[in-house]
């Protein structure tokens, strides 16, 4: 049963891939706009922007779904890679600014003539790159180390995620830091040598951005079917027990931290080109909670199901806020209301659900139904409990 | 749970809070009588008709009167509106005319000897316009003597802080002459705020001479009085007083003591300031401490919850006022028909103080509103979820998603005006500290709400059973306890709690759909600093983070920056104590 | 107070422990000292201290005061709850804590001895020789039949047995056992006890328990804990004799319901 799952989840990833790679672009290059075969390229940008934000679903699960540890703080990971892809985009548009000059306008705006020191370096596409893993991986390790050293988890390490890019979110809207201000980046021309405003340019960001997901995917698949990946779900059910088998759990979280900061930051660096700004509310803590809600549509503990979660739940927003501009939140809410209450599991686990449900239907039919241990848990809690239990609210019997 | 430490501290603040009240109800100048205010009319009269010598010493008589109706007539004589008409009895009255004006531009003339309005033989009413009379004599002189009683007036007025204000205004005039008006009016003054402000006045007037010696005593006066107002004089002072260098010393020294007591009271701003803002925190995080730190749910929608509170103080002030109407159309429509619906509840139109007393009904029901909101997010999501908190903190994230529209949809998307009640406006002095009235205010609000809460959870059965099932449910529910009646009524305590924050948060800042956002990083980094669990702790990580914050953005100098470096401070001191100020040491597992 | 004093050989050594939580005594003025290759069992009342006496030796809590040690000389109040199973000790929890989104195999791989590095995670493959060990493991505590079976579907029993598979496959010197016997039915009681008794001599066991037939069972000798500190020590028979213990079963028991 298992090996067939595996198979079933091959060949929709292939099957995935392909079409994501190869035939979307081809659809927008090789044909007629007329055709009803033809991608425009608003769309290859939207699907370019949703896979993106699936690098950012997948960073969060690798978190929640696989470790137990909610981050509520992924999008500043996203936001500093985006950052730092935008400083070299800024560069990159030289002296064809508003202001004509070589530097970038808002720092005109501000009264700089030179480029200050921390600009300078960011000529070097090589150099930013580099530092959209240094920082933000510098960042998570930092910010990491400290947390599980003293053993914060749970909602403990939600809350701080959230109030550390809440901090971060602040201090990017000051413009005494020169990134900007509230405005951000903005009004990108070239990446490269290649002129963003060309659909090619924009296509190849694309297929970019496809080959960056499936090397993700692929990158969490190998990870996760290693003994190390199993160390990460048995933290996230019982740390306790991996901590009395030896393993210092503190490294496994903090190594798991660091890579999906890096890979929400990889998601950030492609995004910033395609959707052309970048700004602080890119990392208001509102932003994290929503790569959480795709997760919890998709289906949080397996890959696949935040990669469909990101591009349903950003394809349906991209949909209302068009149709229905004042409903949208309202949806938005209610989604995730029913999600967390009813699809405990999300879209990936909703064969199984029904099957359970389907099953215990029957079972009512039939007399004292035999207790079957190797089937599906009961449907109310089909997802283990979370081993981030409250404080000090589980029964412990004294002695 | 530790709230004896924190109470031992609570009957001095009362204390200070009660004599400062005291302090600014001192008893006012007396109430003008009848029969005084018919001589001052005769008096101003003659100071109008009569001249030379005779003027001044009406008007000197006049202005230790303290009338408040001389004061509007004197201004209108030097602003040439006292008109003379002069009566078929070849008499002249004295009168000035209304400021309502009819049609014709004409308007009633109301006599100054008497008060009432000018009538001709038979009874009916005269009306002019302003050219149909002549304005009484004035000359530079006469309107500078005018100015000097009006100057001496003021400072005889009934209320004190006008009084005060008269004090310093003749203090910065440089005009010794003043000097025996004011020491005449120290003699009767009673107010203590008044009475320094004059002796500054005077110490300020003397500053200019006429002797060395006098000079000297204003000076060292004034460093006794410790006077802020005078820094600016005695600064200017140090610099022309090279000649005398004992002089110069003295004001130097005398500069010293003043700027160490400016430094006291900035401090002292500082700390009051940080106290308020940790009150406000303190209000909002209260509610979350119980539903996140005893329940142990994440309730994203708390915000929400405060700004629940927040817009039903601004229904009940429209209700007093004009009404509240709201309608909302959905997007879409069944059938071909539009789906609409609203609201339209009539205003009572009150005014005066019965409209300034919205307030007080809109309290109890803030609370009353949010702890219902709270009650039905209990029993449609929360109790499905006590043992996910995980997942509490998403769907209840969603919900405040959600409320969030709801209230851009029926209120706007703006923020609403909420007008504070006159009795939360203002402030008074406490030693040259300034002291808010909405700021004394959230701190005996804060006081009282956390002693409320205290006394509910110790001194209850309520709060037995709330204690009882927040530390084992499943043991209390073994022991008869109907553990989802009391979840939900804590839960709806809790948000209650957030409600009454939203009443107060209304006063002192804006009010819109995303108010609750503005605190709920903060809030939970309150309770979480404080000790999850412990209420106590949540009150002293109130009060020490309101505080520090305080302090960090004086030193930062932007509000920005302070809190920043506060957040990150505060991730910070948990690696140094990760269960809190007071950490509840659990036995349990994990 | 009957204490053995320090032998020459002791694998486990706590002298004058104390520790309290917010002004409860749990642990008060501890000593206990365990032989190597021993098999104790450690009774006492609801809230003498048996489990806070666990959470001391594995690092979990540390004690306000007073010394403990493993082996020779290794001072455990300073290491973290990893570094003192790997040093060889394991513990087993009174609820059975295993991990029930893996197999029962997976589960006793996590567990089996050896490196238990990061890099080692992420690239070792299972040896054949591993693989046979821990199906050997699984034969030891009879659950070799469900190897492929998610931990969480197992019965309460069977995750207190996989549990202390979980524990042999770390192959530790001292093996801390806390109510091992807690919901299981008398057969499965009975061959617990068994399985203790093999281990005896190759492994040194502490075992807590409340069960007086199986303590029976297995106990050479046993140790009654009370208010933090030792009461006595002996044989079972001998601690059942003795007044002071009945005195504290006796007159604790109705208390302790509340």
């Amino acid at each position: 049963m298992r090996r067939s799952f595996v198979n079933t989840e091959s060949i929709v990833v292939l099957a995935g891939a392909i079409f994501l790679i190869v035939v979307l672009p081809c659809l927008n290059a090789f044909t007629a706009p007329q055709s009803w075969l033809h991608v425009s390229d608003f769309t290859i940008n939207l699907y370019g922007k949703y896979l993106c934000y699936a690098m950012l679903a997948i960073s969060v699960d690798l978190l929640w779904g696989y470790t137990g540890l909610l981050s509520l703080g992924q999008a500043l990971f996203f936001s500093l890679g985006g950052y730092m892809m935008g400083m070299y985009l800024m560069r990159m548009i030289g002296s064809l600014g508003q202001y004509r000059e070589p530097i970038p306008d808002f720092l005109v705006f501000l009264g700089w003539s030179n480029l200050p020191a921390i600009w300078k370096p960011f000529n070097s596409f090589a150099f930013a790159m580099m530092m959209a893993v240094l920082l933000p991986g510098g960042l998570a390790a930092v910010f990491g180390f400290l947390a599980f050293r003293s053993r914060i988890r749970g909602v403990y390490f939600a809350i701080l995620t959230q109030a550390l890019t809440y901090a971060a979110c602040l201090l990017f809207f000051r413009n005494s830091l020169l990134m900007g201000g509230n405005n951000g980046f903005t009004d990108f021309k070239f990446i490269v040598g290649y002129n963003l405003n060309l659909s090619a340019t924009q296509r190849g960001l694309y297929i970019c951005s496809a080959v960056a997901l499936l090397f993700v995917y692929l990158l969490c698949k190998w990870m996760t079917s290693t003994k190390f990946g199993k160390i990460q779900r048995a933290i996230r059910d019982s740390e306790t027990r991996v901590l009395f088998s030896g393993y210092s759990t503190a490294h496994f979280k903090l190594f798991v931290f660091v890579l999906a900061s890096l890979i929400a930051s990889l998601g950030g660096v492609l995004y910033v080109p395609q959707v052309g700004i970048i700004n602080p509310s890119e990392m208001a803590p509102d932003h994290s909670l929503e790569a959480v809600v795709w997760v919890a549509v998709g289906g949080r503990g397996t890959l696949i199901g935040p990669i469909l979660g990101a591009i349903l739940v950003n394809g349906l927003k991209s949909w209302a806020t068009r149709a229905y501009p004042d409903m949208w939140l309202l949806f938005l809410g209610a989604l995730f209301i029913f999600v967390t209450l009813f699809m405990p599991s999300g879209i990936i686990g909703l064969p199984g659900q029904v099957r359970a449900l389907k099953k215990k239907i029957q079972d009512r039919g039939r007399p004292a139904p035999p207790s079957d241990l190797t089937g599906a848990a009961p449907l109310p809690q089909p997802v283990p409990a979370n081993s981030a239990a409250a404080p000090g609210r589980n029964a412990s019997k004294p002695g | 749970m530790k709230f004896k430490l924190l109470f031992g501290a609570l009957p001095a603040f009362l204390t200070v809070f009660l004599a400062v009240r005291a302090a600014s109800a001192a008893p006012s100048a007396a109430g003008e009588s009848a029969s005084g205010t018919n001589v001052i009319r005769q008096e101003l009269v003659q100071a109008i008709l009569g001249g030379g010598g005779q003027r001044q010493a009406l008007l000197d008589k006049i202005a230790d009167s303290g009338s408040g109706v001389a004061a509007g007539i004197l201004s209108a004589w030097t602003m040439q509106e006292v008109y003379l008409y002069a009566a078929p009895d070849g008499s002249t009255i004295p009168v000035t005319l209304e400021s309502q004006q009819d049609a014709a531009g004409t308007s009633r003339a109301i006599r100054i000897d008497d008060g009432g309005f000018l009538k001709d033989a038979s009874g009916k009413e005269l009306r002019f316009g302003q050219s149909d009379l002549n304005a009484a004599y004035t000359n530079i002189r006469l309107r500078r003597q005018i100015q000097q009683a009006l100057d001496t007036l003021a400072l005889s007025a009934a209320d004190p802080q006008a009084r005060r204000a008269a004090a310093v205004k003749l203090g910065y005039s440089q005009k010794p002459g003043y000097v025996p008006i004011l020491e005449r009016r120290l003699a009767k003054e009673r107010d203590p705020a008044v009475k320094k402000a004059i002796h500054v006045a005077i110490a300020t007037l003397q500053l200019g001479g006429p002797s060395a010696a006098v000079q000297m005593a204003a000076v060292n006066e004034l460093a006794a009085l410790k006077s802020v107002g005078s820094l600016d004089t005695l600064t200017r002072l140090a610099a022309n007083a090279n000649n005398n260098p004992q002089l110069e010393n003295r004001v130097k020294a005398a500069i010293n003591s003043i700027q160490e007591h400016i430094r006291w009271v900035q401090f002292y701003g500082t700390l009051f300031h940080g106290i308020s803002v940790g009150s406000v925190l303190l209000v909002v995080a209260l509610g979350l401490a119980i539903t996140f730190g005893l329940m142990g749910v994440i309730n994203m929608a708390h915000g929400e919850m405060i700004a629940v509170g927040a817009y039903t103080t601004y229904v009940i002030q429209n209700l007093f006022g004009s009404g509240f109407a709201f309608s909302i159309t959905l997007p879409f429509s069944i059938g071909g028909k539009a789906i609409a619906f609203g609201l339209n509840l009539p205003g009572l139109n009150a005014s005066g103080w019965f409209y300034q007393s919205y307030f007080l009904f809109a309290i109890p029901l803030s609370f009353l509103s949010a702890a219902l909101a709270g009650l039905l997010l209990e029993r449609a999501i929360i109790q499905f979820l006590y043992r996910r908190p995980l997942e509490s903190l998403l769907a209840t994230w969603g919900v405040s998603l959600a409320l969030q529209q709801i209230f851009r949809m029926v209120f706007g998307a703006n923020n609403v005006q909420v007008s504070s009640p006159n009795w939360l406006l203002g402030h008074f002095s406490l030693d040259d500290v300034s002291l808010d009235y909405n700021r004394v205010f959230v701190v005996a609000f804060a006081i009282v709400i956390v002693l409320g809460t205290w006394i509910l959870l110790s001194k209850t059965p309520l709060g037995l059973l709330i204690r009882a099932v927040m530390q084992n449910r499943d043991m209390a529910g073994c022991m008869g306890v109907r553990t989802g009646r009391v979840n939900m009524l804590t839960f709806a305590f809790g948000s209650g709690l957030a409600g009454l924050a939203g009443a107060f948060l209304s006063q002192i800042g804006n009010v819109g759909p995303s108010l609750g956002q503005t605190y709920i990083v903060d809030s939970f980094m309150t309770v979480v600093v404080g000790g999850v669990g412990n209420i106590a702790g949540t009150v002293y990580s109130a009060l020490g983070i309101g505080t520090a914050d305080q302090v960090l953005q004086q030193l930062t100098g932007s509000p920005v920056t302070g809190k920043i470096v506060s957040l990150v401070a505060i991730i910070l001191f948990l690696q140094w104590k990760p269960g809190g100020l007071f950490a509840m040491r659990s036995r349990s597992l994990d | 107070m009957t204490s053995t004093p320090p032998h020459p050989e002791f694998i486990l050594l706590l002298e004058n422990v104390s520790k309290s939580f917010e002004g409860f005594k749990a642990i008060s003025n501890l000593t206990f000292y365990m032989d190597a290759g021993e098999l104790r069992v450690v009774i006492g009342p609801n809230g003498a201290g048996k489990s806070t006496m666990l959470d001391l030796i594995t690092g979990r809590i540390r004690p306000d005061a007073g010394k403990i040690e493993f082996g020779k000389d290794t001072d455990l109040t300073t290491l973290s709850e990893p570094a003192i199973n790997r040093l060889g000790i394991g513990r087993k929890f009174q609820t059975p804590a295993v991990y029930i989104d893996h197999t029962v195999f997976e589960n006793i791989r996590l567990s089996l001895e050896g490196s238990r590095g990061l890099w080692n995670a992420l690239f070792s493959r299972l040896t054949a020789q591993r693989r046979d060990r821990i199906y050997e493991i699984l034969k030891t505590v009879s659950l070799d039949a469900k190897s492929g079976v998610k931990a969480g579907a197992l019965s309460h029993g069977q995750k207190q047995w996989l549990e202390i598979g979980m524990l042999l496959a770390q192959n530790p010197r001292l093996l801390l056992v806390d109510e091992p016997a807690a919901g299981m039915t008398d057969e499965e009681t009975h061959k617990t006890g068994e399985l203790l008794l093999s281990l005896e001599g190759r492994h040194s066991i502490l075992v807590i328990e409340h069960d007086m037939t199986f303590v029976r069972q297995i106990a050479r000798k046993v140790t009654v804990l009370h208010q933090g500190s030792v009461l006595c020590e002996g044989s079972v028979d001998e601690v059942q004799n003795d007044e002071r213990v009945r005195e504290v079963y006796l007159g604790r028991k109705k208390k302790d319901k509340h």
